[in-house]
């Protein structure tokens, strides 16, 4: 009998409430791997009063100390690296390259709260008066929620749990159904810790638990990564409900590469940034704007390299894309593909109908090209969450920029060329929150605020970065004077 | 056999070809020779954990485990020999430094033995 996976709240493991619960397959052979609880509002309020009666104690406790949990925390981390990438694999469907990429990009999330000691510093100014100085004092703000993707399901719950925890706020989260397992093993991990009962917790489930915590009045704030659509409703329900939130949504990434350009170097980047993940994240290169000459040859390398590349199982390491992750996603993407097709676009590599031997239950949709792509078609402008770059052409660097700006989506954009103006001048004036040169991914590092603008991105502060350090504390101004 | 299209399939291969031969040195009696392929492994399974970049995965091309296969009844020379091409052959391939960098090394320390 397959296991239903329990929440971990106040320090232990305890089953969800009695009720639906969601299974978990593994996407390529479509083995049934656990049953995800669909956790209540009573679940969620359990694991709020366990964070809110922890939050004394534990904003209390040396930020040395908390920060020295991270230490042991990332080592922990280190100790289980494969098998955490095996996990992610599992229940993703992803590589072993992209699932020990992921958990690398983990490991520096944890890496920067170990910085919290430096990062939570304020500053102060003496004889602002007479005999009065003055100074801001960061403190922890009170509990933290985030409810996280199924595209990255043991990095993004790292992007914030981390530095929340470390700045001295407990923590809860709320895991993707579809892919909680990941989040299961970094709980096991962080129940290794020995952190006080209360600090972090984990509340597996859907709609419910997410509106929940939403509504919840002791939590403090919310981060969200997920669809556009989710992103806007997250964003006004807690801004409703006067909590603090970064809601970061959906993409249509495109990448201008220009005549200039070394078109082979650059194909074979933007493959891993059409194609990686199955084309199954918010970065993902969706649209390439071949400018003027380069538009033919962009076509022609990437239709030989596309097709060279090897779909399959991700725990084999000579997989090079895996599946997408579930069925349903499979047919959404396929019939998208079908849909650009009737609008006259040109499949120039067809991934619909793919059967990997062996895995013959899997959700597989091969990489897709699709060219002569027209502005305001589908393929232009609704992001397909999976494994299809379409390719557009624009006369010139100007009408190349026209067509990215005209995107409701702001998340990612990226150059190829070897001209510094055109560089300098994408940088300038594309707006997008993430700007690629020469790089198809523009993923940002721990340190810096993971960007996103327009329709990416709902709230004001982002995630990771000093933006993070900035969410997750309260600023307090104290004047003072001694007579 | 299977082909090193990948950098975990090029590590991963590095990493099974220092366990063989840290075993067989060891069945031999080259205590030595075996620490030395142990440390290698320990720094290839660190150099897959630590520098493998997730924006900048690319497709390898053109190497084929077959080409590396260890004739250990060939003798410790022709072993090494083996793995200094093989090392030789996949550092080139490995877009981040780190990781090009642990593969030379390794490939280095099985030249000066051939």
């Amino acid at each position: 009998m397959t296991r239903t996976i329990q929440n971990y709240v106040d320090g232990g493991w305890v089953d969800a409430s009695p009720g639906a619960s969601i299974p978990v397959h593994d996407p390529a052979t479509g083995q049934l791997l656990a049953h995800c609880p669909d956790s209540t509002a009573a679940d969620v309020d359990m694991a709020v009063r366990a964070a809110r009666a922890a939050f004394d104690e534990w904003r209390s406790t040396p930020v040395l100390v908390r920060a020295q949990f991270m230490h042991h925390f990332k080592v922990m981390v280190e100790e289980r690296f494969e098998d955490i990438a095996q996990i992610v694999v599992r229940e993703h469907g992803k590589t072993m390259d992209e699932a020990r990429g992921e958990v690398r990009r983990g490991v520096e999330s944890i890496d920067f709260a170990m910085s919290v000691p430096v990062l939570m510093r304020s500053d102060g100014l003496e004889d602002i008066s007479s005999g009065i100085d003055e100074t801001t004092v960061r403190q922890p703000a009170g509990v933290f929620a985030a409810i996280t993707p199924f595209n990255f399901p043991f990095m993004v719950p790292l992007w914030f749990l981390p530095t929340a925890i470390a700045c001295g706020n407990p923590f809860i989260l709320k895991p993707s159904p579809q892919t909680p397992l990941s989040a299961e093993l970094l709980f096991e991990l962080l129940d290794e810790l020995d952190l006080p009962e209360g600090v972090v917790n984990l509340v597996h489930g859907g709609v419910p638990s997410a509106a929940a915590l939403m509504e919840h009045p002791e939590v403090t704030g919310v981060s969200f990564v997920g669809s556009s659509p989710v992103a806007k409703i997250i964003y006004q329900t807690c801004t409703r409900n006067g909590k603090r939130v970064q809601a970061q949504g959906g993409a249509k990434n495109y990448i201008a590469v220009m005549p200039d350009a070394n078109i082979q170097a650059s194909v074979s980047n933007i493959l891993g940034a059409a194609y990686g993940c199955a084309g199954q994240r918010c970065l993902a290169a969706a649209v390439a704007v071949g400018v003027g000459d380069a538009y033919d040859q962009l076509k022609d390398e990437l239709a030989k390299q596309v097709s060279e590349l090897k779909v399959g199982y991700g725990l084999d390491e000579t997989t090079q894309m895996g599946t997408v992750i579930s069925a349903d996603a499979k047919q959404r993407i396929e019939s998208m593909i079908a849909q650009s097709q009737a609008e006259g676009a040109d499949i120039v590599v067809d991934g619909r109908g793919l059967q990997v031997a062996g895995y013959e239950d899997g959700a597989w949709v091969g990489p897709t090209l699709i060219a002569g792509v027209r502005p305001n078609t589908l393929m232009a402008t609704e992001e397909v969450f999976g494994p299809v770059l379409s390719l557009m052409k624009a006369a010139d660097f100007d009408e190349a920029v026209d067509i990215i700006n005209q995107s409701r989506f702001g998340n990612a954009a990226s150059i190829f060329t070897s001209n510094g103006r055109h560089a300098r001048e994408f940088k300038y004036s594309v707006n997008a929150g993430n700007i690629g040169v020469n790089i198809g991914v523009a993923a940002p590092s721990a340190s810096f605020p993971f960007g996103g603008q327009k329709d990416s991105f709902f709230g004001d502060l982002h995630g990771q970065g000093m933006d993070s350090i900035e969410f997750y504390t309260e600023r307090k101004i104290v004047i003072e004077r001694w007579v | 056999m299977a082909s090193l299209n990948t950098f975990g399939a090029i590590l991963s291969h590095a990493i099974e070809l220092e366990t063989r031969l840290c075993e067989w040195y060891e069945r031999i009696g080259e205590a030595d020779k075996a620490r030395a392929a142990d440390k290698r492994r320990r720094k290839l399974e660190r150099a897959r954990r630590e520098h493998v970049l997730e924006i900048t995965l690319e497709p390898i091309r053109g190497l084929d485990a077959a080409d590396y296969a260890l004739d250990l009844a060939a003798g410790m020379a022709a072993a090494s020999a083996v793995a200094a091409r093989f090392y030789a052959d996949v550092a080139p391939k490995i877009n981040v430094r780190a990781a090009q960098r642990t593969l030379e090394r390794c490939g280095k320390e099985h030249a000066a033995q051939a």
